[in-house]
C-alpha cells in the first residue's frame, strides 16, 4: 500500500516537474533569436515572402499581415514552434517547402525582429519540438509590456 | 418538463418536415430541411426555416462531428472557404489542396465516398487554387441524382451523388473542360494546359441548367492586359453540351462593345464572373455580378465605361440574351468587383409589390433593383468623384451613389472622423501617418506613389472590405438582408511603371522607389500539384526595409481607424433603411489587452473580415474572423447568433479556430444542425457540425 502510495507520490511530483518546466518555458521576450540571424531572414523574406505578406510584413490583399496586432491576436497563446510548422507545411504558398528548416528559422527570426521581440546570444533552433517550448506572448510576461 | 417539451418540439418538427418533403415532391429544398444550393435556394437567400436551434438554445450547442480535410492533397489546407450542401440525409462539398469532392453522412460526418482529379501541371497553374467554395447538385427527381463541380485545373465534372463516380453521359466521360471556349484577344483559344482560367465558385444549377463562370489571376501586376476574356456559359445539365455564351468583353456588334473605346475590347480581359451567380427560376433570368477588367488599378489601355465589367447583368436563362444591365462602376480601376450574390428579394415598397434584386458590395452599398425591368427601386444619382491624373488614365466623370438604402458600411476613410481616437496621441499619430497618403472620398483614384509627395491613394474596402464573396443573406418572410462589412480594410493604392521586358501594361501596383514585386492571388501555387521542394540556391534579393511609422497603418499596434472594425446590418427592403447595425464579433485582444487603454472602458469594437452567415426563423448566425482569449472564453473564435429582430447577441458557441467558409444549417430525423468551415493561423481547414445535446 505503502508502495503504491510512494509510487502515485512520484507520478504526481514527476507530473508537476513537467508542469513547472511547461510554465517556465521561453517566452520570445526572452532573446530567443539573434541580430545575424534576422538579418539573413529579411534577406529570405524579401525574395520569398515579401510579395504576398508585403515588404512591411503588414499584408496584402492574398496574405494576412505577419506583424501588428491582427497577428499577435492570432498567435497569441501558441508557440513559435506553432508559427514555424505551419510556415514548413504551407509556405511560401507557391512552392510549400522548398525552404530548408534552416531557412525557415531565420525567417522566423526575421518576423520576431520586425515584431521588436528582443534579440539575444543564441540562434533560433530549428527543430519543431524545441520551438514549441517558446511561447508566442503578445504581451511581455515580465513587465507587462504589451507589444 | 423542459427536456419533454423540447423532444415534443422536435417531434412536431420532424412531422411537418416529413409532410413537407412529402408535399414538396422530389426536389431538395430548404423547406425540408435541406440545404440543396450554396445560398440555400437560387435566390441568393441563405435562409432556412429551421428553428430547434434558437436563442434559447444557441449556447448549449455540442459538437456532433467534425471532418478535418488534411488528407484531402498532399498537405494540409488552411483556407477552407467551402459551404456544404445537405440532401437526402447526404452532406456534399469540396476540401483540400486537391479540391476533392466528399459525400458525409449528414449525421455522423461519416466518408461515403471522395472524389479527385490529378491535374498536374494544370492545377498547379491555375488562378483560383485550394479547395474552392463547394459543389452543385442535380436531379430527375427520379433516382439521377449527380454533385457537379469546376475542379482546381478549370474542369466541370458531374458525379453520381450515390458513388461519386463520373456520370459517362456527361461531356467526355463526365468531364467538360471548360478551358476549351476561353480565349484571350480577338478570339484566340488559350492553352489548355496552360491557359489562364479558374474558378473557386459552384456551378448554378437551375432546372436542366448548369451556368459557370471564369475567374482569372489577381490583376495587380499583370504581364498582358490581353490576358483570358471572361464569359459564362450554360451546360445541359444532363450531356454536358454548351447552350449558351455570355460575352461579359462584347464583341463587334454586341450590346456594350462601343464602351471599350479605340477598340479596346479586342486587347484587354479578366471581366468574369468569379462569385456566386442567382436566378429567378419563374421569370427565367439569371443575374450576373462581373468583376474587373485587366488591369485592376490603371485603365489606361481600356477607355471608356467597359462594359459589362463591375455591372449588374440580367440574362435570359434559355438563350442567355442579356436583358438589362446597370454598371456599378464605370471605367473600374478599385478593384470593386461584384463579390456578392445578388439577392432576389419579393418586397413591397409603398404599397407597390416589387420583384426586386438587391446586390450588396465590397463598397458597403446596398443597390436595389426592379429584377425584372432593372431599373432601380430608389433613384440611384451619378455624382461626380475626383479625376485621376496618372498619365493615359481617364476617369469616368461619375459613378453611381444609391440614395436609398444609406450605405451599410464605411467605404471611404474621412479625415479625422474615422481614425482612430482612443487617446488623443493616438488620434495625433493617426493623422500624421495618414498625410502621407492621398485622401479622399470612395472612388479615391490610384496615384503614382512617391516617397517625396503621397505613398499612395488611401482607399478603404476594395481589397477585402464591405461585404466580399461569401455575401450576405435575405428573410424572404420579412424583406430584411442581413449583411456583415469590413470597415477596416485600409489599402493605399499606388501605382508604378513594370520593370522592363515585364508586362505591356503601363502601371502596375507598386512604387518605383522599392523592389518590384509580382502579386499573386489567394494561395496561388498551393494546388495539391504544385512544384515541389527545390532549394533556393542564393536570394537575390534585398533585405526587406525596416519598417518605420512613416505612413503606417498602424498606431501602436492598433488599427489606424476608429471601431467598430466590422459591423452586421439589418436593412429593410421595404422602407430601404437600416432597421439596426451592430459591431460583429467582439473586441480583438490586442484592443483589449493594449496597456496605453488599460482602465478606459471601451465599447465592442467589432472585428474587421468578410464573413458569411445564415439566416434561420429567429437568427442570424456567423462566426468571428479572429482568435480571441477572454475572461468568458479560453482560446478560441466564437460562433455567434444574433437575434434577427434587434441584433442583439443572444448565444455563442467556441470554435477551435476563425470562421473560413460560410456557414448552413440543415435537419435530419429530427435534428438541426450547423456546419461551419473553420481555418487559419496554426489550425488547418476543418469541417465541423454542431447540433443541440441528445437529450435537449
Amino acid at each position: 500500500m505503502l508502495k503504491n502510495a510512494l509510487a502515485l507520490l512520484a507520478v504526481l511530483l514527476a507530473a508537476g516537474l513537467v508542469c513547472l518546466q511547461a510554465q517556465s518555458a521561453r517566452s520570445v521576450w526572452d532573446g530567443v533569436y539573434t541580430s545575424a540571424q534576422a538579418q539573413r531572414g529579411g534577406t529570405l523574406y524579401a525574395a520569398n515572402c515579401a510579395s504576398c505578406h508585403g515588404t512591411e510584413l503588414n499584408g496584402g490583399e492574398s496574405a494576412p499581415p505577419l506583424t501588428g496586432g491582427d497577428f499577435l491576436s492570432n498567435w497569441n497563446g501558441l508557440t513559435v514552434g506553432d508559427l514555424f510548422d505551419r510556415i514548413r507545411v504551407s509556405m511560401p504558398a507557391d512552392r510549400p517547402g522548398r525552404l530548408s528548416r534552416e531557412q525557415d528559422a531565420d525567417i522566423v527570426a526575421y518576423m520576431l525582429s520586425v515584431g521588436q521581440f528582443p534579440a539575444g546570444s543564441a540562434e533560433l533552433e530549428h527543430q519543431t519540438e524545441t520551438l514549441k517550448q517558446i511561447r508566442l506572448d503578445a504581451a511581455n510576461p515580465n513587465s507587462g509590456k504589451q507589444k | 418538463m423542459h427536456r419533454h417539451k423540447n423532444g415534443l418540439r422536435v417531434a412536431v418538427l420532424a412531422a411537418i418536415v416529413g409532410v413537407a418533403g412529402a408535399a414538396w415532391g422530389q426536389q431538395p429544398s430548404t423547406k425540408n430541411g435541406e440545404w440543396p444550393y450554396y445560398t440555400a435556394d437560387l435566390k441568393g437567400s441563405k435562409y432556412s426555416p429551421l428553428d430547434q436551434i434558437n436563442a434559447g438554445n444557441f449556447s448549449q450547442l455540442e459538437v456532433a462531428w467534425r471532418f478535418k480535410t488534411d488528407h484531402l492533397g498532399p498537405r494540409p489546407e488552411f483556407k477552407l472557404e467551402g459551404t456544404p450542401l445537405m440532401v437526402k440525409g447526404v452532406v456534399y462539398t469540396t476540401a483540400g489542396t486537391r479540391r476533392s469532392v466528399i459525400a458525409l453522412d449528414a449525421k455522423t460526418g461519416e466518408l461515403n465516398w471522395a472524389y479527385s482529379l490529378r491535374e498536374g501541371n494544370r492545377a498547379a497553374i491555375a488562378p483560383r487554387q485550394l479547395s474552392g467554395r463547394g459543389v452543385s447538385y442535380w436531379t430527375d427527381g427520379k433516382g439521377d441524382d449527380r454533385v457537379i463541380f469546376v475542379t482546381t485545373g478549370y474542369r466541370l465534372i458531374s458525379l453520381n451523388a450515390h458513388t461519386g463516380q463520373p456520370i459517362s453521359g456527361f461531356g467526355k466521360s463526365g468531364v467538360v473542360d471548360l478551358k476549351e471556349g476561353m480565349v484571350t484577344g480577338t478570339g484566340k483559344q488559350i492553352d489548355l494546359e496552360n491557359g489562364e482560367a479558374g474558378l473557386h465558385a459552384t456551378p448554378l444549377v437551375v432546372k436542366d441548367v448548369v451556368i459557370v463562370g471564369s475567374a482569372f489571376k489577381e490583376g495587380m501586376t499583370v504581364a498582358t492586359h490581353d490576358n483570358t476574356k471572361g464569359l459564362v456559359r450554360a451546360f445541359d445539365a444532363k450531356t454536358g453540351k454548351l447552350l449558351w455564351t455570355f460575352n461579359t468583353i462584347p464583341k463587334p456588334g454586341e450590346f456594350g462593345n462601343e464602351t471599350w473605346e479605340n477598340g479596346s475590347w479586342a486587347n484587354n480581359g479578366n471581366t468574369g464572373v468569379w462569385t456566386q451567380m442567382t436566378v429567378d427560376e419563374d421569370l427565367g433570368l439569371v443575374y450576373l455580378p462581373v468583376e474587373t477588367p485587366t488591369s485592376d488599378f490603371y485603365g489606361g489601355h481600356r477607355p471608356g465605361d467597359n462594359l459589362f465589367a463591375e455591372s449588374l447583368v440580367c440574362v435570359d436563362l434559355k438563350t442567355g440574351k442579356r436583358k438589362w444591365h446597370y454598371q456599378i462602376v464605370h471605367h473600374p480601376i478599385w478593384d470593386n468587383d461584384l463579390s456578392s450574390a445578388p439577392i432576389l428579394a419579393d418586397i413591397n415598397v409603398g404599397g407597390k409589390a416589387i420583384k426586386a434584386v438587391a446586390l450588396p458590395t465590397k463598397q458597403a452599398m446596398l443597390f436595389v433593383f426592379d429584377r425584372v425591368t432593372g431599373q432601380p427601386v430608389w433613384p440611384i444619382e451619378e455624382k461626380a468623384v475626383p479625376q485621376s491624373d496618372v498619365p493615359g488614365e481617364k476617369t469616368a466623370p461619375t459613378q453611381p451613389f444609391p440614395t436609398k438604402p444609406p450605405a451599410y458600411g464605411r467605404n471611404f476613410i474621412k479625415i479625422p472622423d474615422d481614425l482612430i481616437d482612443f487617446t488623443p496621441e493616438m488620434r495625433a499619430q493617426a493623422r500624421d501617418n495618414m498625410a502621407r497618403y492621398k485622401q479622399g472620398p470612395i472612388y479615391n483614384p490610384p496615384v503614382v506613389g512617391d516617397p517625396s509627395g503621397f505613398l499612395g491613394a488611401m482607399e478603404l474596402g476594395n481589397a477585402s472590405g464591405g461585404t466580399n464573396w461569401p455575401g450576405a443573406g435575405y428573410d424572404p418572410e420579412t424583406h430584411i438582408v442581413y449583411a456583415e462589412a469590413g470597415q477596416s480594410a485600409v489599402s493605399p493604392i499606388s501605382l508604378r511603371n513594370p520593370p522592363a521586358g515585364f508586362s505591356d501594361i503601363r502601371y502596375v501596383l507598386g512604387r518605383n522607389d522599392t523592389e518590384f514585386r509580382v502579386s499573386e492571388g489567394p494561395g496561388f501555387g498551393s494546388a495539391a500539384d504544385a512544384p515541389q521542394p527545390r532549394r533556393p540556391t542564393v536570394a537575390p534579393a534585398k533585405p526587406a526595409a525596416p519598417t518605420t511609422t512613416a505612413g503606417a497603418l498602424t498606431v501602436q499596434g492598433l488599427s489606424i481607424v476608429k471601431p467598430p472594425y466590422g459591423v452586421i446590418s439589418a436593412i429593410n427592403l421595404d422602407r430601404g433603411d437600416l432597421q439596426w447595425q451592430v459591431p460583429y464579433g467582439e473586441t480583438p485582444d490586442v484592443v483589449r489587452n493594449h496597456p496605453a487603454l488599460k482602465g478606459m472602458n471601451i465599447p465592442n469594437t467589432g472585428q474587421g473580415g468578410s464573413v458569411g452567415l445564415v439566416v434561420t426563423k429567429t437568427l442570424v448566425i456567423l462566426g468571428d474572423s479572429q482568435v480571441t482569449t477572454t475572461p468568458q472564453h479560453p482560446r478560441g473564435a466564437m460562433l455567434r447568433a444574433y437575434d434577427k429582430a434587434t441584433g442583439k447577441e443572444v448565444g455563442s458557441v467556441l470554435m477551435p479556430a476563425p470562421q473560413s467558409g460560410s456557414p448552413m444549417t440543415y435537419m435530419v430525423d429530427g435534428k438541426q444542425y450547423i456546419i461551419v468551415a473553420v481555418s487559419g493561423g496554426a489550425y488547418s481547414g476543418e469541417y465541423i457540425a454542431y447540433s443541440l445535446p441528445s437529450d435537449n
